[in-house]
């Protein structure tokens, strides 16, 4: 430590393992970050206002009150069986009784056996028609088939539930035409029904379950029972979630198109990064901005009247279509008594900024957690 | 000559301290007394800012005085003007008296501490009028870090000829600490420059880079110019040996290795391994601060450095403490529940504060208590020492208010941030409106910092031609006019 030389040398290396690591190694892996979503879409660049915008949103400093980081947190899995195996003991075994119980599961394997029921009594009524058939043998085998059906029929008539739909989609099975009004299925199914069948899911799991806990009920569902299903995150201890901040976490590929990254230093506003779908409305995102407190609103974000044309309204004149207005008890009125207030272009761009941040959509690496419904706060349940 | 020769060759003779003095008069009481009044600038710009926090309509109708400008506008002028002019100035002067050499190149550092001062100037300029990087916490304009770069270099220049102008047997650590604050500034500013200003790098990519500028600014370049002092300052006014070169040398290193690394909010939209990495180091951080806390705490032992009736040791113990101080939140840093709910609070730039105030503006402030009235020949003192304890005593309570106040009451806000509650603004305004009282504290010595330097300058500059000295000659002949 006594040659000037090593210790310049020394400090270079020394802080050239820090730049590796935070600055080589995380920059270039989020800067190969595509654009494709693996789906088909892609994440889009911002554009004309909104590009404008993010440079007033940087001017005026707004990243110091508000961060457009959503926070990740802890959650657990849901096991959604899209498709039922054939083996209905085995996965009543694999599931456990507690589900097993529920009657979309008993209904969803009643109409795998109809279905079952119906293709064989058709192939015995193939069998009849055959050419150089037993006639009498096929026509036994066709009135067994047909008890089978009707036997199956019952049973899954039997099975009361409202969720027929549900237990048809997760079913795997199609049952169309009369046999399906036998069933109390509809005969012509509208889009609707067609789309809740094609979305059906039936739960398996609570939804708070970790990984560690599901992974052999998982891979039995896959590898044993041949099931098909999907694995929904479901927010647990996820504040910004819960909360409603944000609907999922903020990931790289968040900022992949912004000019100048701006995270955010202190939540004293609010966090903005879903705030695109929290407030649709573009009037009233320009009156927050021109007095956040206008019509007694409570706020702490100082007004920014400086991005907005303002001129004394001449009497009984009808405010303009693009006046930025607030509701009141005395209805609609411009948003400062007296006055016409106009976005300027400045206005303008913040404001569709401000809409084009959204983490509304699921990533791959950042899915849309489900949000269980919370009866009472204090326990969590 | 062979190498063998060179080795064995006589030491060049050390020069005598007024010699070294004299050479760093001009430059270094010139960056002491920019430092001053930048000093004045951030804090008196920091408390606008602040103000309107807590009155959001005050100033409201100007755009040049946004919150976010002022905060900016501060932080600019506390980082590049006063701890870069402090700083700057306490390294030329260190290094110097280390070396036993009288600067080399004074003119070099005028033309950089011009340059200097010139680059901090265009930033605030540019930061009121609206062109910021959108990197809180760096928030350097491109023209401005060119300038700054320029300037720097000038500076850095004059301080390696000194450097290299005398071969010694062995460095003392502060050398080290010098040495690294001098290498760090242009890598680190370098950087920001090109990767985040310049040329940008996508903007998900620019996320780790102004991570690492922010943390490498604060932790190794302010960290190594304040940990200097404290280690020159401690060992030479107790009259006593540094405790161990070789934990100094372990410290050192390691905040070089982590001082990058650490601090990195768990909630990052950044790859999981970088946040993972920057909690392990944050892990690590203890090990800096056991070398540095252990070795000057041995050197110490038996002195109560607060209680200690020199100045500059009081300033000096206080700088270490509030360093240590900031150094355990770092170390805390590494549980992942702490961060969550303390990562979007009031606390992180309350520890900021507290890091740039309570360390090292301290540590500047009693160097520069030592350092500048020796820069004059003979003798020559503070004309009123009594204000510059004032200094001591309303910064060290500003930092400790504003401490208080960001770690005590942020966790109410984070707390309300995790459960939603309808008190999160209230819980965030708490302890900004607590911090409020110390920075009208900093702004007041600020002042007295001013005030003080301004009066130094004053009475002894320029000889019989010195302002004070053409007010007394004016009394005088006055005097003498009235009696004839």
């Amino acid at each position: 430590m006594n040659k000037s030389p090593w210790i310049f040398l020394g400090v270079l290396f020394a802080m050239s393992l820090s730049w590796w690591g935070m600055v080589f190694g995380p920059a270039s892996q989020v800067n190969a970050a595509k654009a494709d979503l693996g789906d088909g879409t892609s994440l889009h660049p911002r554009s004309g206002l909104a590009q404008q915008g993010e440079q007033i949103y940087r001017e005026n400093g707004c990243y110091y009150c508000h961060t457009r980081t959503a926070t990740g947190g802890t959650f657990g899995y849901e096991i959604q069986i899209t498709q039922f195996g054939a083996d209905e003991d085995l996965t009543r075994e694999i599931i456990g009784e507690k589900f097993a119980a529920n009657k979309i599961f008993e209904k969803a394997f009643a109409f795998k056996a109809v279905a079952g029921a119906n293709d064989a009594k058709k192939a015995a009524s193939e069998a009849v028609k055959a050419e150089g058939a037993d006639v009498e043998a096929a026509e036994a085998g066709l009135e067994q088939a047909a008890e089978a059906l009707t036997e199956a029929k019952t049973a899954a008539n039997a099975i009361k539930t409202e969720e027929t739909l549900i237990a048809l989609g997760v079913s795997g099975v199609t049952i169309e035409g009369d046999l399906a009004g036998e069933l109390g299925l509809p005969i012509e199914m509208s889009e609707a029904d067609k789309s809740e069948v094609a979305n059906a899911t039936f739960a398996v799991s609570n939804g708070i379950e970790q990984w560690d806990e599901i992974k052999d009920t998982v891979r039995a569902l896959k590898d044993r029972a041949g099931a098909q299903f999907k694995l929904l995150p479901v927010a647990d201890e996820w504040p910004d979630v819960v909360n409603g901040v944000a609907r999922r976490q903020s990931v790289s590929r968040d900022f992949l198109f912004d000019s100048h990254a701006m995270p955010g230093v202190m939540r004293v506003g609010p966090c903005l990064s879903n705030v695109g779908a929290r407030q649709t409305d573009l009037n009233a995102l320009y009156a927050k901005i021109y007095n956040s407190q206008a019509g007694g609103q409570s706020s702490h974000m100082p007004p920014y009247k400086y991005l907005f044309n303002v001129r004394a309204a001449e009497e009984d004149e009808t405010l303009p279509a693009d006046a930025v207005t607030i509701s009141t008890g005395d209805g609609v009125t411009s948003v400062e008594s007296g006055f016409v207030v106009t976005p300027t272009t400045k206005a303008r761009a913040l404001a569709a900024y401000l809409q084009s941040l959204r983490n509304d959509k699921g990533l791959p690496e950042a899915p849309l957690p489900a949000v269980r419904e919370i009866s009472n706060p204090e326990e969590g349940e | 000559m062979s190498e063998e020769e060179t080795h064995n060759a006589p030491l060049a003779p050390e020069a005598k301290p007024e010699e070294i003095n004299a050479s760093c008069r001009g430059p270094v009481l010139f960056l002491f007394f920019s430092a001053a009044l930048w000093a004045v600038q951030a804090t008196g710009v920091g408390l606008l800012g602040s103000l309107k926090m807590h009155v959001p309509g005050f100033l409201a109708d100007c755009p040049f005085l946004t919150y976010g400008r002022l905060q900016a506008n501060a932080w600019v002028a506390f980082l590049y003007g006063f701890a870069g002019n402090a700083g700057l100035g306490l390294t030329l002067w260190m290094l110097s008296r280390l070396r036993g050499m009288p600067l080399a190149k004074p003119g070099f550092v005028l033309a950089g501490a011009f340059l200097w001062n010139a680059g901090v100037t265009a930033a605030m300029v540019g930061i009121t009028m609206g062109d910021l990087p959108g990197v809180a916490g760096y928030e350097l304009p491109a023209y401005a870090s060119r300038v700054l770069l320029i300037g720097q270099s000038f500076i850095a220049f004059s301080a390696i000829i000194t450097y290299f102008s005398r071969r010694h047997q062995q460095l003392y650590p502060s050398s080290w600490f010098l040495i690294a604050g001098l290498v760090a500034f242009p890598w680190i500013v370098g950087t920001a420059h090109w990767l985040l200003v310049e040329t940008p790098v996508r903007g998900a990519a620019q996320i780790p880079v102004a991570h690492w500028t922010v943390t490498s600014l604060q932790q190794i370049w302010l960290g190594c110019m304040g940990l200097a002092a404290i280690l020159y300052f401690i060992p030479k006014i107790t009259g006593r040996e540094l405790y161990s070169r070789q934990w100094a040398a372990f410290g050192f290193w390691m905040l070089l290795i982590l001082g990058g690394w650490v601090n990195l909010n768990s909630g990052s939209p950044l790859p999981v391994w970088s946040i993972k990495l920057s909690q392990y180091a944050s892990v690590l951080f203890i090990f800096v601060l056991i070398a540095i806390g252990w070795n000057l705490r041995q050197t110490a032992k038996g002195v109560p450095l607060l209680g200690s009736s020199d100045l500059t040791l009081q300033c000096m113990g206080f700088a270490l403490g509030a360093w240590l101080i900031t150094a355990l939140f770092t170390f805390g840093n590494a549980n992942s529940d702490w961060n969550n709910l303390l990562q979007f609070t009031y606390a992180g730039t309350a520890i900021r504060q507290f890091f740039a105030w309570g360390f090292f503006a301290m540590a500047m402030f009693g160097a520069v208590y030592y350092v500048a009235p020796r820069l004059f020949s003979g003798e020559v003192d503070w004309a009123c020492s009594g204000a510059y304890k004032w200094i001591f005593r309303l910064t060290a309570v500003g930092a400790m208010v504003i401490l208080l106040a960001g770690l005590g009451m942020s966790y109410g806000h984070g707390h309300a941030l995790q459960t939603g509650s309808d008190e999160v603004l209230k819980k965030a305004l708490m302890p900004m409106r607590i911090a409020f009282l110390g920075e009208i504290l900093f702004f007041l010595s600020s002042l007295i910092f001013l005030g003080s330097m301004a009066c130094l300058l004053f009475r002894n500059c320029g000889g019989e031609f010195s302002p004070m000295a053409l007010i007394r000659k004016c009394r005088l002949d006055k005097a003498e006019g009235g009696a004839e």
